[in-house]
């Protein structure tokens, strides 16, 4: 089987399992599986904001979770304080999230590595620290909680995120909507564009790039993956805070997104997925699962500095080569 | 006027304390390229070792000596487990730091407990200047400060260690070929970055409280130390730490803490932006 035939089938697998998951799920272990599983798709989304960033772009954010918290924010406060109804409110969370990254990538993209690392923190601590003090909008650490609105009421059709096969479907969409538009991004001329200057920004400039615009540009557009992974994680717990905000939350993506394969499109999944199962499954039994997210974290860059994605795509052309195929059309380099 | 006194001698301090463990950071990120998000819990180590060492010898000052003697230890432990095979890295050193953290916080949790707990400063007594009653340990530990801070500026200039730390950050290649064992170098500085921090954690554990997650808050004020003060600037790193802490001090006599914080770190953003390459590029030579 050549290596593209056992990609095709796999995603095949795949999209079945995530179709099939709210029936086999509770039948084989039990339904709260399904709720982690929705989770780990909610945070997969902001762990693929900073692959955006730092796997296409090379620019390390340690903010993400900034524009996390405003889409949070703005789907709490949107419903909360303004009585929207759940699509203008997730549609506000987004703008909001949106926004904000325009505002501080204006700043915040003339810099680089490691200066751009910091400024994100920075900018992430200062608004953690606003949305602390100001406890009339933001509810301060306690946070903000509501009441789900109806998703889709048309006539006497009512549906709510409150039933839960419902909750999974709508996160599993938005979640593979992202996913395919950040498929189609990579794919595009802009794409490309971000590519080059990843691997050289010097030469993306001469070659008549506009970096600082580009740059710009992949900043807005992360910090819509961000709003859309907080909106749905407000809509998921019915609850916004300020302790989602701070760089803690932008640290853990980073995380995910390095150990999954920075520079694929499913390494921050693989890697969410890694981690949040690790913590679900340990943490039911013992106290102190954090010792063990550490120890993955640490044999993770050591055994697999590719990232997972970097492990299998290693395997797949070994495999291929075993049985004579050319090798190649895999997925490209992993490595930024 | 004794408020802004208090609170600015309280800012100076503290900053002559995050500087300890600035430079540290600043030593690590220089000379292995690793970005050590670990490094606030190496301060936080130090605090719940003096917490130990006080308990289980009573003496608060034994730990001035055993907590740095452990951390450079525990330092060259985690240099040749975790950070040799990923050294130059600074992508999975971000990963594999975050993993050494989250060890760290939790190893305390375990032994120590979760619920933060306070040392009684060894000196209790007050003394009266500029018209309010001065904490004399805060002006005990200032001391200790800079005289750590002296004696490792005078290491790594006088002494053959310092020499050969400051040949292999500048050059690795020809301090290699001058048959400087580099290897050991890496797990020296290591071990000393985390002494530093350790021994930062020992003169502040009676200033602040012993917690678990005492580090989460000093790492950021490290990093922007470093940054502010020029990478690779180390006196620089030093006078930015200090500077930090002392002008977010003068603003907590005018509001409160959580907005002095949002003051230092909107000013700590101009910084970045309008002299990244750091505050004192330029002035020095």
């Amino acid at each position: 089987m050549s290596a593209k035939a056992i990609e095709r089938s796999l995603w095949a697998l795949f999209a079945a399992f995530m179709i099939a998951v709210p029936w086999i799920i509770p039948a084989l272990i039990s339904s709260f599986w399904v709720s982690v599983i929705a989770e780990i798709l909610i945070w997969s989304l902001l762990a693929a904001s900073v692959n955006l960033l730092f796997g296409y772009v090379g620019l390390l954010s340690f903010g993400q979770a900034l524009y996390f918290g405003f889409g949070m924010y703005g789907v709490a406060i949107g419903i909360q304080d303004l009585g929207l109804s759940f699509w203008p409110a997730f549609a506000l969370g987004i703008v909001a999230s949106m926004t904000m990254a325009l505002v501080t990538g204006i700043f915040a993209v003339r810099l680089t590595w490691h200066y751009f690392a910091i400024i994100t923190v920075v900018f992430s601590l200062i608004f953690y620290f606003l949305a602390l003090t100001n406890k009339w909008l933001t509810g301060g650490d306690d946070g903000i909680n509501f009441a789900l609105p109806p998703t889709i009421n048309i006539g006497g059709f009512n549906k709510s995120l409150t039933d839960p096969i419902f909750q999974y479907f709508f996160v599993l969409c938005t979640a593979a909507l992202c996913f395919l538009l950040m498929h189609r991004l990579v794919g595009s001329p802009l794409g490309k564009a971000f590519l080059a200057i990843r691997d050289n920004d010097m030469r993306a400039r001469l070659i008549g790039l506009n970096v600082y615009l580009l740059r710009l540009i992949a900043f807005v557009l992360s910090g819509f993956l961000a709003g859309v992974a907080g909106g749905l994680f407000a809509f998921f717990g019915r609850y916004a805070s300020a302790t989602y905000m701070f760089y803690h939350v932008s640290g853990e993506a980073v995380v995910w997104a390095i150990v999954g394969g920075a520079g694929t499109l499913l390494g921050p999944l693989i890697g969410t997925t890694l981690f949040i199962i690790v913590r679900e499954i340990v943490s039911t039994h013992w106290e102190h699962h954090s010792l063990i997210v550490g120890t993955v974290a640490i044999l993770a860059v050591m055994f697999a500095p590719k990232g997972m994605v970097g492990l299998w795509n290693d395997f797949i052309s070994r495999i291929a080569e075993r049985s004579g195929a050319p090798v190649g059309a895999v997925e490209l380099r992993t490595e930024p | 006027m004794e408020k802004l006194f208090l609170l600015a001698m309280n800012g100076l301090i503290w900053g002559l304390i995050i500087a300890l463990i600035a430079l540290g950071l600043a030593i690590i990120f220089g000379l292995l390229d690793i970005i050590n998000l670990a490094h606030g819990d190496f301060f936080m180590v130090g605090t719940v070792l003096a917490w130990a060492t006080l308990q289980s010898t009573g003496s608060f000052w034994l730990a001035f000596i055993v907590a740095p003697f452990i951390g450079f230890i525990l330092g060259a432990l985690i240099q040749q487990v975790v950070i040799q095979p990923i050294r130059n890295t600074a992508m999975l050193s971000i990963v594999a730091t975050f993993g050494l953290s989250l060890i760290l916080q939790e190893s305390v949790r375990i032994t120590y407990g979760p619920t933060p707990g306070r040392i009684l400063p060894p000196i209790q007594s007050t003394i009266h200047l500029f018209g309010v009653d001065y904490e004399v340990y805060r002006l005990f530990a200032a001391v200790v400060a800079i005289l750590a801070l002296g004696g490792f500026f005078l290491f790594l200039q006088h002494t053959k260690l310092g020499t050969w730390m400051r040949a292999v950050r500048h050059d690795r290649e020809i301090a290699v070929a001058m048959g400087i064992p580099a290897g050991r170098v890496y797990i020296l500085t290591f071990a000393i970055g985390f002494a530093l921090a350790a021994l930062g954690g020992v003169v502040a554990a009676p200033i602040t409280t012993v917690d678990f997650r005492g580090g989460v808050d000093i790492l950021p004020f490290c990093f922007m130390a470093v940054i502010i003060g020029g990478l690779g600037n180390l006196p620089g790193t030093a006078a930015a730490a200090v500077l930090l802490a002392f002008v977010e001090g003068v603003i907590q006599s005018v509001t409160d803490p959580t907005v002095a914080r949002i003051a230092s770190l909107v000013l700590m953003s101009a910084v970045l932006l309008l002299r990244p390459q750091g505050l004192f590029k330029g002035l020095t030579r």
